[in-house]
Parts: C-alpha cells; sequence; structure tokens
C-alpha cells in the first residue's frame, strides 16, 4: 500500500493542472497516467515539487468504503494499491477511455459512476459532421462536484475535466473550461 | 441544346454491368457512350461483398447459376488477376446446424453438387480447416474447400472502363439520363444532365442498353415498358484488419450474414436482404438491427469478429427481378435477365440487361452486345474472355513492385498492388511524390496526381475508389484534409479543398454512425476534434 | 483478447493519434524509419495481407517500448515491430549480432582471458578491425568482461553463509551482474543479506535472451526462455520469490516470453519481482526495517530506463530512494538514452544512439549530479561514455547508504 493526500487518476491537462497546483500547496499528491503522461513538459513542474508520477500505469479498479473511495488498484503494482483521502477523476472521455460507450450503453469503465446519456442512440449523431454531436456531451453526473455511484455521492472523488458531463474538447477549444474544472476541484479540497 | 448523333450505342449506367457491357461493344467496333450520374461503381457494384464466387453457394439450388458462376470465375482469374486474389473458400459446417436440417448429411449433397457443376471441391477436416484458416469457428465439424475469391469491384469496374475508353468509347460520368428520345415505337437517343454545370444535353445512337442496376426500373418505366424489379436491400460491415485470410461460408442454405470474405487490408461480413420502397434506393441506412444480425451470424464463422474493430457499415440494392413467366410477379429469376423490348414490349432500339451478380458481370456483358450487335446488324465475336483487362497483364505484386527503380517503397508495392501493371504510368518526380498522404492505405502524392490525370476522379470518393484512400482505420481523420489539398491542386482549383474535405468527411460519418461505439466511437470522438479544434495537441516540446 | 485471430493483437485498437511518433526516439534521428505507428499497426494490417509489405526499415526501431507506453489505445506497438521481424525477416543474423547477441556464450570465453580481452577490446587498431570487420562501432567503449564471473565469488565466498537466513529469495543476476560487473551482485547479496534474506542462485540460470531476440535469434531465446521457466518454476515450488537486478531482463522474463516467444509464464509470473519493488513493499510493510549510515549524503539525479517505464515499476526506485535521508534527488525527463541494448553498438546506429540520447545528456548535465542512478546496465554504458558522469544502480546506492551491520542486528531478531 502506498499512502498519499491525493490520487489524481489521468495525467492529461485537467490531471496535471489539478496535481501540480495541489503539489505545490503542499498536498502529497500522486499521479496514476497512461500515454500523454510522457508529455515532459507538463510534468516537470510536479515532479520538481516533490510529486509522485506514476508513468504508463493505469488505475484499474478501487475499493468503496461508506460513501468514500478508499484506494484503487492498478494495472501495474500488482498487490500495492494506492490509498488517499481524496481522489481526482481526470480520465477524459472516449478517447482515453474515462466513459467507454458499447452497443447498448455507455459507462464508467473504473468504477461503474453514474453517467449522463440518452439510452436512444438514434439522438447521439448529427448526420452532418459538422454539426454539434449530442455524443460528445456525454460523462459522468456531478453533484457539488463529486461524483456520483448508484444514485450516492461519493464525498472523496472529484471528477474533473472531459469526463465530466457537458465537457468536450472535440466540439472546440475548451482548455479553459477545462483548467477551470481543475481548479475548482483544487479549492474544494484545500478547503477540507 | 446540343445534339450529337454520331453513337452506335448508349449504355445507360457505369456500374460494372454498363462498364463491361462498353467494354464489349467497343472491342467489338461500335461507337460507345456510357453515361452515369454519379462516378463509376457508385451503387450495387461498390457495395457488396466482393466475393469472387465459386459457385458453391448456388450448387444445390440453382445448378445453372452455379456453373455459370465457375465458369466466370476461370475466366476472371485469367482477365482481371490484378483485381483478384485467389484466397480460396471453405464452406463450414456447424454443430448447431446439425439440427436445422444442414448437418454433415447436406454436406455430401452438397459436395455431390459442386463436383457436377464442375466446381472442384473437397471435404477436409475440422483440425485441417483450422489450420487453414486459424480464424474460422473451432467448433466445426466439417468443411469443404471451394475455390472462392474475392473480388475488388472499384478496380474491375475502373479497369473494363478504362480498357473501353482505349477501344474509343466516351465515358461520361455525372451525367444524369433524364429522358429518352423517342420517335413512335423507337428509342432515337438520350436527354441527360451534366450533374455539375446543370446543362442538359441529348445523345442519339440507333441502340440504348438500360444498364442502370435497381435504377434501371425507372429508366424502363420511362420508355414505356415494365420490369417487375424490387430492390433488396443488402447491409454488410467492415472489420479493421484483415481477420482471415480465407473466405468462410456457412454450408447451408443461403441465409442472412454468412459470407465472410478478406479483401485488400479489411474483411467484410455479409449480407443482409431486406425489401425496401424504390424510394429508399439513393439514401440507405444500415440499422442497429441489421448490425446485430450481422455481429451475430459473423461470430459463428469466425468468433474473433466479437472483439474486433468495425470500421463502417454500408448497404447495396440488388436488383431482384420477377420472372417473366410467372404472370403472378411472385417468383424472382435468379440468373442473368437480358431483355429484347422490341420482341417483348414492340419498343424499338432498346435492351436491358439486369439480374445476375458482379461475378457474371463479363458474361452479362457478353448478352447484352449480343443483343446489340443482332439488332446492329454487326458480326463480331465476343473476346472478352480471353483478353485482359488493363492493369492484368501482369497482376503479382511482387513481380510488378520490380519495375520502380531502387528500394520499392510501401507506397509504391501498395500502389502496384492497386494499378497492376498499369503501376509505371505513377510518377515519381519528387520526394513530395513519395510522400505518403494516406499511411493507412499507404497511398503516395504521386499515386494521387495518378489518379487525377488518368482514372477520371473529381471529389475525394472518386479518389478513394480509385486508390483506397481514406479507407483505413482512421477513415480519413489523419489524411482528409492532406487528400483534399493534393487532389484540389491536381484538379486546378486549390480553393476547393474545404469543400472536398467536408463532402467526404460527411460521407464517412455515415457509415461510422451505424457502428458508433467502442473503438470506432472513439475515432468519431477524435476525427471530431481533429477537425473542429484548432489546435487538437501540443507536441511542440514533448 | 483475440486468441483465435490470424493476429493475437487488437491493433486496429489504434485510433492513429500519433502520440507513439512524438515518443519515439528513433523516428526524431533517423529520417530511414518509418516510425512505430507505420511500422507497427500500420505496417500491419498490410502484411497480414501480404508478405511483401514487410519493409526492412523495422530493423531501425529499438525496441524501446516508449510508443507502447505512450499508446493510450493499448497497442503493444513494439511487440508488434518484433514479431513482424521474427516473421518475416529471412536474413540470417550477421556473426557481429550473433556476438553481440550471445552474452552467456561470449562471456564464460571473454572472462577466461579477461585482462587480454580487455585489453585488446580497448586498443585502437583492434576497434578499427571490429568496426571494419564485424561492424561494431570504434568509438563505442566496449563492456568490460571481469576475470571472476558473479557465480564463482558467490560459491566460494557467500553461499555457504545464506542458509543461515530465515527467509530466502532466488537471484536471477543476468549476464551483466555475472560477467562484466560482479560488484552488483556483490552489492545485491550485501543488502538483502542486511535485510535478513538469503540469497540462492536458481539451477541454471541462462540469458534472459533480450539480445538474442533483438537479433532475429528465435529458436536460441526460446530455448533460454524454457531453460529459465523451468528454474523459476522449482525456485517457486520450494516456495522462494525470485528476485531481479537487471530492468530489460525482468522486462524481457515478464513480457517478451509470452507475448513474442510464445513461452507462458502466467503461473510464476507474480512470483518475480525487481529488487527495488521487493525491497520497497518490505520496507513499506514494515516487515523489514533500514537502518542508514549515518551522515550520508549524496546529490543524485534518477533516469528511468525505457524498459523500467514499460513495467511501470520506476515509482518503487524513486519511493525507495526518496527513503534514503541523505539523498538529494531530482527525477529526469522521461527520455531515452539511446543505447537499447546491442542497438548502439552497431556501426549503422551509432550516430543515431548518440542523437537520441543528447536530450537526457543535457537534462544530466543541467542537474550536474554526484552520480546518476539508474537500474539498467546498458543505460549504465552510453551515459558514463556519453557525459562523463557515474551511473550507480539503485542496489549499490543502498549498499552504500544503509548502515549494513546495524540493519542486519536489527533485521536479525
Amino acid at each position: 500500500m502506498m499512502k498519499f493526500d491525493v490520487v489524481i487518476i489521468g495525467g492529461g491537462l485537467a490531471g496535471m493542472t489539478a496535481a501540480t497546483e495541489l503539489q505545490k500547496s503542499g498536498v502529497r499528491c500522486a499521479v496514476v497516467s497512461e500515454g500523454l503522461s510522457l508529455h515532459n513538459p507538463s510534468t516537470r513542474e510536479f515532479k520538481a515539487a516533490g510529486g509522485t508520477l506514476l508513468n504508463g500505469d493505469s488505475v484499474t479498479g478501487g475499493e468503496f468504503e461508506e460513501g468514500r473511495l478508499a484506494s484503487v488498484r492498478t494495472a501495474k503494482l500488482g498487490d500495492v494499491t494506492l490509498e488517499a483521502e481524496t481522489f481526482i477523476l481526470a480520465t477524459g472521455k472516449y478517447f482515453s477511455k474515462g466513459i467507454v460507450a458499447d452497443m447498448d450503453r455507455v459507462y464508467e469503465p473504473l468504477f461503474g459512476l453514474d453517467v449522463q446519456y440518452d439510452s436512444d442512440r438514434s439522438t447521439w449523431f448529427d448526420p452532418s459532421f459538422a454539426a454539434p454531436q449530442r455524443f460528445l456531451e456525454f460523462g459522468v453526473e456531478v453533484r457539488d462536484g463529486k461524483a456520483v455511484k448508484d444514485g450516492e455521492v461519493i464525498r472523496n472523488l472529484y471528477p474533473i475535466g472531459e469526463v465530466v458531463y457537458g465537457i468536450s474538447s472535440a466540439q472546440g477549444d475548451t482548455t479553459g473550461q477545462i483548467r477551470q474544472s481543475a481548479l475548482d476541484a483544487v479549492q474544494a479540497i484545500r478547503r477540507i | 441544346m446540343p445534339i450529337t448523333n454520331d453513337f452506335d450505342v448508349i449504355i445507360i449506367g457505369g456500374g460494372i454491368t454498363g462498364a463491361g457491357t462498353a467494354r464489349d461493344c467497343a472491342m467489338r467496333g461500335l461507337k460507345v457512350l456510357l453515361i452515369e450520374r454519379h462516378d463509376i461503381a457508385t451503387g450495387a457494384t461498390g457495395r457488396n461483398h466482393g466475393l469472387l464466387h465459386s459457385g458453391a453457394r448456388y450448387a444445390v439450388k440453382d445448378s445453372e447459376s452455379a456453373e455459370e458462376c465457375i465458369r466466370e470465375n476461370k475466366i476472371l482469374r485469367s482477365i482481371a488477376s490484378n483485381c483478384i486474389e485467389d484466397t480460396g473458400g471453405l464452406f463450414i459446417t456447424l454443430p448447431e446446424d446439425e439440427e436445422s436440417g444442414y448437418g454433415l448429411d447436406y454436406q455430401k449433397k452438397f459436395l455431390e453438387a459442386c463436383n457436377k457443376a464442375g466446381i472442384e471441391s473437397r471435404a477436409i477436416s475440422p483440425s485441417e480447416a483450422r489450420q487453414m484458416e486459424p480464424s474460422v469457428n473451432p467448433s466445426l465439424i466439417g468443411a469443404v474447400v471451394v475455390p472462392d475469391g474475392s473480388v475488388d469491384p472499384f478496380r474491375l469496374c475502373a479497369a473494363n472502363v478504362t480498357d473501353a475508353a482505349l477501344h474509343g468509347a466516351k465515358i461520361l460520368v455525372y451525367t444524369e439520363f433524364l429522358d429518352f428520345i423517342r420517335q413512335n415505337d423507337t428509342i432515337l437517343g438520350v436527354k441527360v444532365l451534366d450533374t455539375r454545370t446543370g446543362q442538359t444535353a441529348e445523345y442519339r445512337a440507333p441502340v440504348t442498353v438500360n444498364a442502370a442496376g435497381i435504377w434501371g426500373h425507372g429508366v424502363a418505366e420511362k420508355a414505356g415498358v415494365h420490369i417487375g424489379m424490387y430492390p433488396a436491400k443488402g447491409a454488410l460491415l467492415v472489420f479493421g484488419h484483415r481477420v482471415n485470410n480465407v473466405v468462410i461460408n456457412r454450408c447451408r442454405k443461403s441465409a442472412d450474414g454468412d459470407i465472410l470474405v478478406p479483401g485488400d487490408s479489411v474483411t467484410v461480413i455479409g449480407t443482409t436482404s431486406t425489401k425496401v420502397p424504390f424510394e429508399e434506393c439513393d439514401h440507405m441506412e444500415v440499422t442497429p438491427d441489421e448490425v446485430r444480425l450481422l455481429l451475430r451470424e459473423g461470430c459463428a464463422l469466425c468468433p474473433a469478429l466479437a472483439s474486433t474493430r468495425i470500421l463502417r457499415a454500408y448497404a447495396g440494392v440488388r436488383p431482384l427481378v420477377a420472372d417473366d413467366s410467372d404472370p403472378t410477379g411472385r417468383s424472382i429469376s435468379r440468373g442473368i435477365v437480358c431483355l429484347d423490348h422490341e420482341t417483348r414490349d414492340g419498343v424499338k432500339g432498346f435492351v436491358s440487361i439486369t439480374g445476375g451478380k458482379l461475378m457474371t458481370y463479363r458474361l452479362m456483358a457478353e448478352l447484352a452486345t449480343d443483343a446489340v450487335c443482332r439488332k446492329l446488324g454487326v458480326k463480331q465475336a465476343c473476346t472478352t474472355a480471353d483478353t485482359p483487362l488493363p492493369g492484368s497483364l501482369d497482376g503479382r505484386i511482387e513481380t510488378v513492385s520490380k519495375r520502380f527503380e531502387g528500394k520499392v517503397s510501401l507506397g509504391q508495392k501498395s500502389a502496384a498492388g492497386r494499378q497492376g501493371d498499369l503501376v509505371g504510368k505513377i510518377l515519381f518526380e519528387t520526394e513530395a511524390d513519395k510522400q505518403l498522404v494516406c499511411e493507412c492505405e499507404n497511398v503516395t502524392l504521386a499515386e494521387i496526381k495518378y489518379a487525377v490525370r488518368e482514372l477520371g476522379v473529381r471529389n475525394l470518393q472518386d479518389l478513394r475508389r480509385r486508390t483506397r484512400v481514406g479507407m483505413g482505420t482512421c477513415q480519413g481523420t489523419l489524411c482528409i484534409r492532406k487528400a483534399a489539398k493534393a487532389l484540389a491542386e491536381a484538379l486546378g482549383d486549390p480553393s476547393a479543398a474545404d469543400k472536398l474535405a467536408a463532402d467526404y468527411l460527411d460521407e464517412r460519418w455515415k457509415g461510422m454512425r451505424a457502428v458508433g461505439w467502442g473503438d470506432t466511437l472513439r475515432e468519431m470522438e477524435f476525427m471530431q476534434r481533429v477537425y473542429k479544434f484548432e489546435k487538437p495537441y501540443s507536441y511542440d516540446e514533448v | 483478447m483475440q486468441e483465435r485471430n490470424i493476429s493475437s493483437n487488437n491493433f486496429e485498437q489504434c485510433q492513429k493519434c500519433s502520440l507513439c511518433e512524438t515518443v519515439c526516439p528513433v523516428m526524431k534521428n533517423n529520417p530511414d524509419y518509418a516510425g512505430p505507428k507505420r511500422s507497427g499497426p500500420d505496417g500491419e494490417r498490410y502484411r497480414l495481407k501480404n508478405g511483401i509489405f514487410f519493409d526492412d526499415s523495422l530493423k531501425y526501431c529499438l525496441n524501446c517500448k516508449r510508443c507502447e507506453v505512450a499508446c493510450p489505445s493499448g497497442v503493444r506497438i513494439a511487440d508488434l515491430i518484433q514479431q513482424a521481424r521474427i516473421d518475416f525477416s529471412h536474413k540470417a543474423p550477421k556473426l557481429r549480432d550473433i556476438m553481440l547477441a550471445s552474452t552467456d556464450q561470449m562471456g564464460p570465453v571473454a572472462g577466461a582471458f579477461a585482462p587480454i580481452v580487455n585489453f585488446t577490446l580497448g586498443l585502437s587498431p583492434v576497434k578499427g578491425v571490429l568496426d571494419f570487420a564485424l561492424g561494431i562501432d570504434h568509438r563505442r567503449t566496449l563492456p568490460k568482461y571481469s576475470s571472476e564471473t558473479f557465480v564463482h565469488w558467490f560459491k566460494k565466498n557467500a553461499a555457504s553463509k545464506q542458509a543461515s537466513f530465515r527467509k530466502q529469495v532466488s537471484y536471477f543476476h543476468g549476464c551483466y551482474a555475472n560477467y562484466n560487473y560482479p560488484q552488483l551482485g556483490k552489492d545485491f547479496v550485501a543488502v538483502m543479506n542486511a535485510f535478513g534474506f538469503g540469497v540462492q542462485l536458481l539451477e541454471n540460470e541462462r540469458c534472459c535472451g533480450v539480445a538474442k531476440i533483438a537479433n532475429g535469434m528465435i529458436p536460441a531465446a526460446t530455448r533460454d526462455a524454457h531453460a529459465n521457466m523451468e528454474a523459476f518454476r522449482k525456485s517457486v515450488a520450494q516456495g522462494l520469490d525470485i528476485v531481479t537486478v537487471s530492468t530489460t531482463c525482468t522486462m524481457t522474463l515478464m513480457e517478451e516470453y509470452p507475448e513474442l516467444l510464445k513461452v507462458d509464464n502466467s503461473d510464476v509470473k507474480d512470483h518475480i519481482s525487481l529488487v527495488e519493488q521487493f525491497l520497497y513493499k518490505a520496507i513499506a510493510s514494515g516487515a523489514v526495517k533500514p537502518v542508514w549510515k549515518e551522515g550520508w549524503k549524496a546529490r543524485a539525479a534518477y533516469h528511468c530506463p525505457c524498459h523500467q517505464e514499460r513495467l511501470g515499476l520506476g515509482i518503487f526506485t524513486v519511493e525507495l530512494l526518496k527513503m534514503i535521508p541523505g539523498m538529494q534527488l531530482t527525477e529526469l525527463d522521461s527520455n531515452c538514452c539511446g543505447i537499447a541494448g546491442t542497438y548502439g553498438f552497431k556501426k549503422e546506429n551509432f550516430k543515431v544512439s548518440q542523437m537520441i540520447g543528447k536530450a537526457l545528456f543535457d537534462d544530466i548535465a543541467a542537474a550536474a549530479p554526484e552520480f546518476v542512478a539508474c537500474e539498467c546496465e546498458t543505460c549504465k554504458w552510453q551515459i558514463e561514455m556519453s557525459t562523463g558522469v557515474p551511473v550507480k544502480n539503485p542496489v549499490s546506492i543502498l549498499a552504500e547508504a544503509l548502515d549494513l551491520e546495524k540493519t542486519s542486528e536489527l533485521n536479525r531478531a
């Protein structure tokens, strides 16, 4: 078991923004990041501030206790779990598998969080490529900044960035919106 | 309105039947005009399995079709080697087929019928079948090997058109048939519309051939004759890569989704069969139920399909023709239908060629050309069965690739596979010419320039049918901007690039929407991001 | 997964996002290499159709696996490339490649004449001959061979003491610790013993086979893999976990055996761990306790080897080194050093190899550490040759920083 104040799942724009802000204010953070984490400039500041980067690893699931996420497992650490007071979910949308669509449904693959989507597939797409596309809005439900599972708020799990319903960088430049959702979570966590 | 009067025959429809007929007529010395409202191979020709039938599928029920198929199969192998791949085929029997009466007893009957029709076939053990095609459903209880193959319909159609043109035929694409010019009971020619300029024109010839596939129904109506046609929609799915290298069929009565064909860099499963209204023929959408059915049946042939990415779905319309001998119009003719409307309906100068299948296009063309020649009193014999098509004089990639000097690049090898022995016409003059525009299908700038110069390409869809540009895993996500720019420049109008790209993206989007989940949906999100977000990623300082 | 597919890899998950290209160290520096996307998933679609689409430029891939780490779709890009080389490259390996690859066969021969070999390898005319005749670059400092192998030393000096420890592990030392740098093995034994673990050698350890795989000697590599698996199974059956020190050997045992050599390791995989992972877990769980040397101080920079990144285990090394009170540790940016095992030794690759490493060398120069901490032996050769900064294996750092006697006393109880 490894223990941190905050574990951030996902090392993209949202995840690294939140992690770097928190780590710089003395909160001990670990970022679990696949793919984009090889992007050195965004991780440099975080590592220099003493943050722990689990490069090339990915979260595979977690343990819930009384309405909170207690720990997460990763693909590479085997029986070593990551424990934290607070978790941030910054896993993005379909492309980075933050949410997954199969033929009949859209789901959040790591924890089975509640996802807002339209079950009628015929509404997902506009025939015109250039028109706004409904499926790009889908994402996890957020209540008071926190994730929801089976209708109950998970009180220490904060989804940020594109995994959240309504945020999609595929419809235009939403860098500001994504960064803001990260900073909002940072504010909320600092207040704890 | 300009009137041109110097053709012997006008052919309506630039599908494989029209293309083949144009070639045959031109080779027999006729002055030919072919009109096509879109590009060549846009109807059922480009929307099927691409299966080079051995005929085995028809052997039990329709020995005539089976014999026709195996004859044409052998002919196409010799005249269209660049369009054909000799994959071989399997007809497999699954445990559940025993219950539905298509078990190993049926296999025996099937084998006998195949051999009777002249289709070389032999039964092999399940383990031999698994060895021959590792992706086959391992629970099979029997298999028959047949001489199936795959055929690239775009290439085949283009080769016929090219050869027709080489023999003097005039080819007008984006030219829509509007009406006949007629005098009493004689068809004198056609009125057409250039769909790009909006100009109309008239062309005259003593004989007009209706080779418009399902749309031939409407063409015939304009001549005042009725052909009892039914549009039968067939939906198909394209998988991301080759899952099998041998055609896999189900050894039972023909049913939905029982043929799995490896074609070029992908695998295709099909097909369904649903009667649809004529109005739908121009706007075919594949439904979720069709996708489910194809996947279910496909997985029975090859379980790996369950976890293979589906690139897209598409549908074509078969022109089913009611048998003239049945007054109720209920029985469907399975074979080739060649109608001389003078003897059948009293309309002179008009022939319809329909029914049949991609496989038998050459024979259809021969029959139609024979009818034309009879009308014109021309006594030239058909030579299409012995004359290789352009590009197919030497169809092997291995030998064609050797035409390039020095180290042969992937782009050059891929071009050799597509263009066959015409590959020498692709000019790699500059470094830029060697660069890949489409990385999934290895299409170089030089090949695009060649397609514009020699193959009558006007837009990206046309380009795709000639070169496979944008047909790979990313469905154009990474290449369409580049391809549109290259094409616009080659066409001499650089400002057209955005419009070309937008049209193409809508077309790709349609095929992807039908299978929009899993990795395909991920690609769709990525595609949206690439085209709608100015700076999708910043890679500056990795 | 698609076990029954003609391609066992789900490569069409590739979305063409091209992230792999941005992290490929070779593509940036060698225009002849088409890059991971085109050599891997793109190329595979065409190779499945016809073997003629196999491209010779796949040999430029150094199998650093950075593309796989970067891939957001989980495509095993480097494996696809290695597999294609195995399946389609029918050129016989050159004598040079066989010599570089046969680490365990050249080792014993060279070791016996180590002073002479080292002397002759160091002479410029000899290097010139190697360069000309074999294509081993003359600018390379070739790894030195030790006159006494680790195994020989162990049997003579340490083996008899091991039985006295209550807890036991098996040690996969690898060719490097055995033939080139026995001190690493000695450090390993010292550290493990201090924490109360007895060290046992595996029965008949063979080379992991990575260099043979890289040089197309698949049957030989597969024989080695089977022999090692047999040794692992015997060890596990006796209740002994296997601890390794070499990153690349570990990646080969864990990943390449099943993926490329089709040698099943699922029954023992969970019993194999890198020493840093093993010790971190033991210390973090309180099972063992370290006593650090008073006043020991060091300013180090950690370079995570590419294969360590692929294994996802770099975090254990970092967290372990951070435990040392006197350690001032800088984590270097993720970059490839450019050597990639035998790759950088080949004449045709030397220049590219150095160009690849430049970002890392510059980063090290800027950090100006006393030494670089790194688990990988070939990174060590490359970094030391190119920067002059010494490279220490984390195990050797522990051997220095631990008060071995006091640790040993504390953990004996």
